[in-house]
């Protein structure tokens, strides 16, 4: 059974044209890749501070 | 596929050829991405525009330069009439690929028709108005705003949905169903239109269903449902036969209104668009009787005409019958002229004839011709003393006798047969003086006077003339 006002609140207001700008700017567009070579410039970090740390 | 660390192309191996870092994992990562944008665009192809925004979306968490699977996400908004996101995806994807982009022409298309962009930006707006006025509880207010917005954007999904879900809420399953239906032919596979359609088809078809709620139940009681082609019709029982009532009123009203408007509308114009045919008639028919008056006027004309050539012709005519007395005239003479080469001791019978011809001189206007003439001369020479001798002794006898009446013409022939007679003259002016004609009396002797002077016939003429007196 729909509840009207829980089914209500999925909808949220549309963006305007005039808010597209603001809209682009904000979208997060951090993917997987990014996020893959984040990793590895952080493991490499580690392994070259593991390493002086040995020394 | 380049490498994320120095850009340049990578081979087949899991390490860059060019700076020796480890692509193993970046490769799987694009793969996969190459793999959800496959999924997305199978899924676009038909029409599970859902799953296959679900799939373009993951695509590019995977890799957010796949600029493919960002323009057909892109697309696929539009197609559900999410035209910002639209729009928003195809900056981005111009951003990341500035040449050689099918967004260009995606943002041209939209951007060059600036009608078409402000009734992009209308529906928007309108949708947010209508969300608002249902978070304010004015549900019709926000039927009649999204029904302006589908009429804008007949794609718009979520209108669609929003629609469906309001008239699910006043019981509207047909309007529901309508709606939700026409999102599912935009969108085959949208979760919230699938259920919302299955609880407007539990509504229709409650025995196929789960539980129906009291309410419901009570009222799908009283409904008569039937099949009609692929739609269940559900009528109510209870306002059937209030309805076949009603329809025959508002039958009967349309009639009266029908009538009415024949009345109060067409008739009059159908009676001024007769007064116009009406008027134009008579303007015709004026016309064609100015034209046969007219033409009347031009016969009447032709015919004054006509008569004036009758009397011309019948002038002609009578100056041609004066020809005929010429040519009588000529006949006349020529049988004087026979009757004198016959016999020329009957001077009389000559005389005859040249009298006819001086008759016919006298009613002819002269003009003969000159042979003519000279024949008349001839003859009259010939004849003419002996003509005029025997016209004096028979005018003298008869004057002697005072037989006036016949003395007068055989005197005046004889006197115009040889114009030296005046004795003839004389008797003649006698004559007319004996017969009261004192007229012709004073002119003869004046005659007598002027043409023989000094003899004794002017003495007495002179005499005469003296005792007759003056003229009055």
């Amino acid at each position: 059974m729909i509840n009207f006002e829980e089914e209500l609140k999925k909808f949220h207001p549309s963006l305007e044209v005039e808010d597209a700008e603001e809209a682009i700017y904000n979208q997060d567009l951090t993917d997987m890749a990014d996020l893959m070579v984040k990793i590895v410039k952080e493991a490499k970090k580690s392994e070259i501070q593991a390493g002086i740390e040995i020394e | 596929m380049i490498c994320y660390q120095c850009g340049c192309s990578l081979s087949e191996h899991d390490f860059c050829t060019n700076c020796g870092a480890d692509v193993a994992l970046y490769k799987k990562i694009i793969y996969i991405s190459n793999r959800f944008y496959n999924e997305g665009l199978e899924r676009a192809n038909v029409r599970d525009l859902t799953g296959a925004i679900t799939s373009l979306r993951q695509s590019l968490k995977f890799n957010k330069n796949n600029v493919e699977a960002r323009n057909l996400l892109g697309l696929v908004y539009f197609e559900t009439g999410e035209v910002v996101a639209a729009l928003s995806e195809w900056v981005i994807s111009k951003n990341l690929r500035p040449k050689k982009n099918i967004a260009d022409d995606y943002i041209d298309m939209i951007q060059t028709n600036q009608n078409r962009l402000d009734t992009i930006n209308q529906t928007i707006k309108k949708y947010n108005q209508a969300l608002t006025y249902c978070n304010q509880d004015s549900l019709d207010l926000a039927v009649i705003q999204l029904k302006k917005v589908l009429s804008l954007n007949p794609r718009f999904i979520r209108a669609h949905q929003l629609l469906a879900l309001l008239y699910i809420n006043n019981e509207e399953w047909e309007k529901a169903k309508r709606e939700l239906t026409k999102c599912r032919e935009i969108d085959t596979n949208n979760t919230a239109t699938q259920r919302y359609l299955k609880e407007v088809d539990e509504m229709l078809l409650p025995e196929e269903g789960v539980k129906q709620t009291p309410r419901r139940k009570q009222k799908s009681d009283d409904v008569v449902k039937y099949q009609s082609g692929n739609e269940t019709i559900i009528q109510p029982v209870n306002i059937r036969d209030g309805k076949g009532v009603t329809s025959l009123l508002n039958l009967g009203i349309g009639v009266i209104i029908g009538i009415a408007i024949a009345i109060f509308l067409i008739l009059p114009a159908r009676i001024q668009a007769s007064r116009a045919d009406i008027d134009e008639d008579l303007r015709k028919v004026g016309e064609q009787l100015d034209t046969k008056t007219a033409t009347i006027d031009e016969l009447q004309q032709q015919i004054n005409e006509l008569t004036k050539n009758n009397g011309d012709l019948q002038q002609d005519l009578e100056a041609y019958l004066g020809t005929d007395g010429k040519l009588r005239s000529v006949e006349s003479l020529l049988k004087a002229a026979d009757a004198y080469l016959t016999n020329p001791e009957e001077v009389t019978v000559v005389a005859d004839y040249l009298e006819e011809i001086v008759q016919d001189e006298n009613e002819d206007t002269g003009d003969n011709s000159e042979s003519f003439e000279s024949l008349y001369n001839t003859l009259l020479a010939l004849v003419g003393p002996s003509v005029a001798q025997a016209y004096y002794d028979d005018g003298y006898e008869a004057y002697r006798q005072e037989n006036y009446a016949d003395a007068i013409p055989n005197l005046e022939k004889a006197f115009r047969y040889d114009a030296t007679n005046g004795d003839a003259l004389y008797n003649l002016a006698n004559s007319y003086y004996r017969t009261g004609d004192e007229e012709k009396a004073r002119t003869t002797y004046r005659q007598v006077i002027e043409l023989f002077p000094g003899t004794e016939k002017a003495s007495k003429s002179e005499g005469f003339l003296e005792e007759m007196g003056t003229e009055d």
